[in-house]
């Protein structure tokens, strides 16, 4: 790992990164502020204490659903690439809530043919499901 | 040149906010610390996850090895279909983006009363909880004449690396005719379908450039993982090709001659040109060595924290737990691992936890172009772990439909690499 703007890139981000990145970029209200390149250090940082104690705020209150939000998306992360990146098993993020929600209760119902997904839909109660939805929508608005 | 890491931007965002609530909150000896064991699959998840899922937990991960080669899709390599290069991964992303402390050594002593371990190279590293990763050992007494000597004459190839090297060579330099010999282990034993995938892309390999070789199989079974999909790829690829002798047609393998090149099973011996033996297996030695195993071999666990029945405090993941159904494999692995580092997490610092979630996923190989997968569910169960669902290819899919996994297999594996190795 060379340069410090490596590092912001959402592609090497963990998935608590992406979501305190998520939140800051929410806070300040800059689109281009997530993908971190052209970002300074100094830059980021600055902007992470002016908006620190929003996060933790914002962190505590969403606690619980961020949680469980990060272990359900973690099974996901096995097979799809939660950082942007994709090719032959279709990437997660960017479907929105509903459509990921609509997805999964189809691959439940055997609508949508896939046996990987239908173990998968099958295990997750609708909660859950809604949870994870959320939590990966987050991942990339 | 020193780049910035997740870990210290952890440290400047993270100790500023908590500043807000406390110092001492931010102080690094406050620090709860996890040392994981082993960086393989499981080890190396569950380092990842820890050190992701908590900035309050300093997480260090010893493993002797500079790098990982995977066992999943090894037998490609053995079938000149990859490099083994690309299936090799380092710890350096683990070590730079999530701020693990990688340590190349092996733990030679753990003191679960003063919560130490003591590492080949002199130092002690104190921990809160420690993750055990160690994989499979081989039970050479299982089998007369064959030990870890004579694997530098016939491979046991179930680690990836040097041994596979060698099995590949051999291939290699066998003439057109002649006949490769694979044991396969009784259950249970790591990856399931394997030996039969590598019969499947070897039986490939010959059928490409020494058309006349055969493949015979001395299974320690009477059947075997997603048998019918073999059998029906077996005759539709490599007709007459391979040949499968369960444990009841030979009465077993009872003993290999390493310099005869051959092996004896109950009523006859079988000579070959290559011989793979696939040996008996059981927990890795570590877990072996530091009390985490009981009579079965393998190191029973807490089904939903993955927490050492024999030694609280300890946690085991991966191909050395009897975690009920679940079976020895890089997925399991790695969905354990998830599930005993939130497990951890929850317990050190008070995070949320949501029940555990387990699944295992299988992509094999029939051909390179005709993969099967299955997939399954757990949960914990009294006490232990059982199959909720279980879907896996049918035999009369479609040449597309098979197509398609395998393409899906390859993007699979690489998002399943980054996400163990970061």
């Amino acid at each position: 790992m060379a340069a410090a703007s490596m590092c912001w890139s959402t592609t090497s981000l963990s998935l608590n990164d992406v979501v305190v990145i998520r939140a800051m970029s929410k806070g300040i209200g800059d689109r281009k502020f997530r993908d971190g390149a052209g970002l300074s250090m100094r830059k980021m940082i600055a902007v992470s204490i002016a908006v620190g104690s929003f996060i933790l705020l914002a962190d505590r209150s969403q606690a619980a659903n961020r949680d469980g939000g990060t272990q359900l998306a973690a099974m996901c992360a096995s097979c799809h690439r939660l950082d942007g990146g994709d090719g032959g098993i279709p990437t997660i993020l960017g479907m929105g809530p509903e459509m990921l929600t609509r997805a999964m209760l189809a691959y439940r119902s055997r609508e949508r043919p896939s046996h990987i997904m239908r173990a998968i839909a099958l295990s997750l109660s609708d909660e859950e499901i809604a949870t994870v939805a959320r939590y990966l929508a987050t991942l990339n608005k | 040149m020193k780049s910035r890491t997740r870990r210290e931007f952890g440290r400047l965002t993270g100790g500023l906010a908590l500043a807000a609530l406390g110092p001492q909150l931010a102080a690094s000896e406050t620090k709860a610390r996890v040392v994981v064991v082993g960086g393989g699959i499981g080890g190396a998840t569950a380092a990842k996850y820890l050190a992701a899922s908590a900035r309050t937990i300093e997480v260090t991960l010893v493993e002797p090895k500079p790098n990982y080669t995977t066992c999943f899709f090894s037998n490609l390599y053995l079938a000149g279909l990859c490099s083994l290069e690309s299936l090799t991964h380092g710890y350096e992303t683990l070590a730079q983006r999530y701020g693990i402390n990688v340590i190349h050594d092996s733990v030679t002593a753990v003191d679960p009363v003063a919560k130490t371990l003591e590492l080949k190279s002199g130092p002690k590293l104190p921990y809160d909880r420690v993750v055990v990763a160690p994989g499979i050992a081989f039970n050479y007494d299982a089998l007369a004449g064959y030990d870890e000597a004579a694997t530098q004459a016939i491979p046991n190839a179930w680690n990836a690396g040097p041994q596979t090297q060698l099995l590949r060579r051999q291939l290699e330099s066998m003439e057109d005719g002649g006949v490769f010999l694979l044991v396969a282990p009784p259950d249970p034993f790591r990856c399931p379908p394997a030996p039969y995938e590598r019969a499947s892309l070897v039986a490939y390999y010959f059928k490409q450039y020494k058309p006349h070789s055969r493949i015979l199989i001395l299974d320690a079974k009477d059947s075997f993982n997603a048998q019918d999909l073999f059998l029906d790829a077996w005759e539709r690829h490599y007709r007459g090709m391979i040949e499968w002798l369960p444990a009841q047609f030979t009465g077993g393998v009872k003993a290999i001659d390493v310099k005869e090149r051959s092996v004896r099973t109950a009523s006859d011996t079988f000579k070959a040109a290559v011989v793979n033996v696939i040996p008996p297996q059981m927990a890795g030695q570590f877990a072996q060595q530091i009390g985490l195993v009981d009579q079965s071999g393998w190191c029973p666990v807490d089904p939903t924290t993955f927490e050492s029945k024999l030694q609280p405090g300890t946690h085991v993941v991966g191909d050395a737990t009897n975690a009920g159904d679940m079976p020895k494999s890089a997925f399991v692995a790695n969905s354990q691992a998830k599930a005993c580092a939130f497990a951890i997490a929850a317990t050190l610092t008070g995070s949320e936890r949501v029940p555990p979630h387990l699944f295992n996923t299988c992509y094999t190989f029939l051909s390179p172009d005709d993969a099967v997968s299955n997939a399954v569910s757990f949960k914990p169960a009294a006490g232990t772990i059982k199959i909720v669902d279980n879907f896996v290819s049918q035999v009369q899919e479609s040449a597309e439909t098979r197509h398609r996994t395998a393409r899906e297999a390859h993007s699979w594996y690489a998002a399943f690499t980054r996400d163990t190795f970061g």
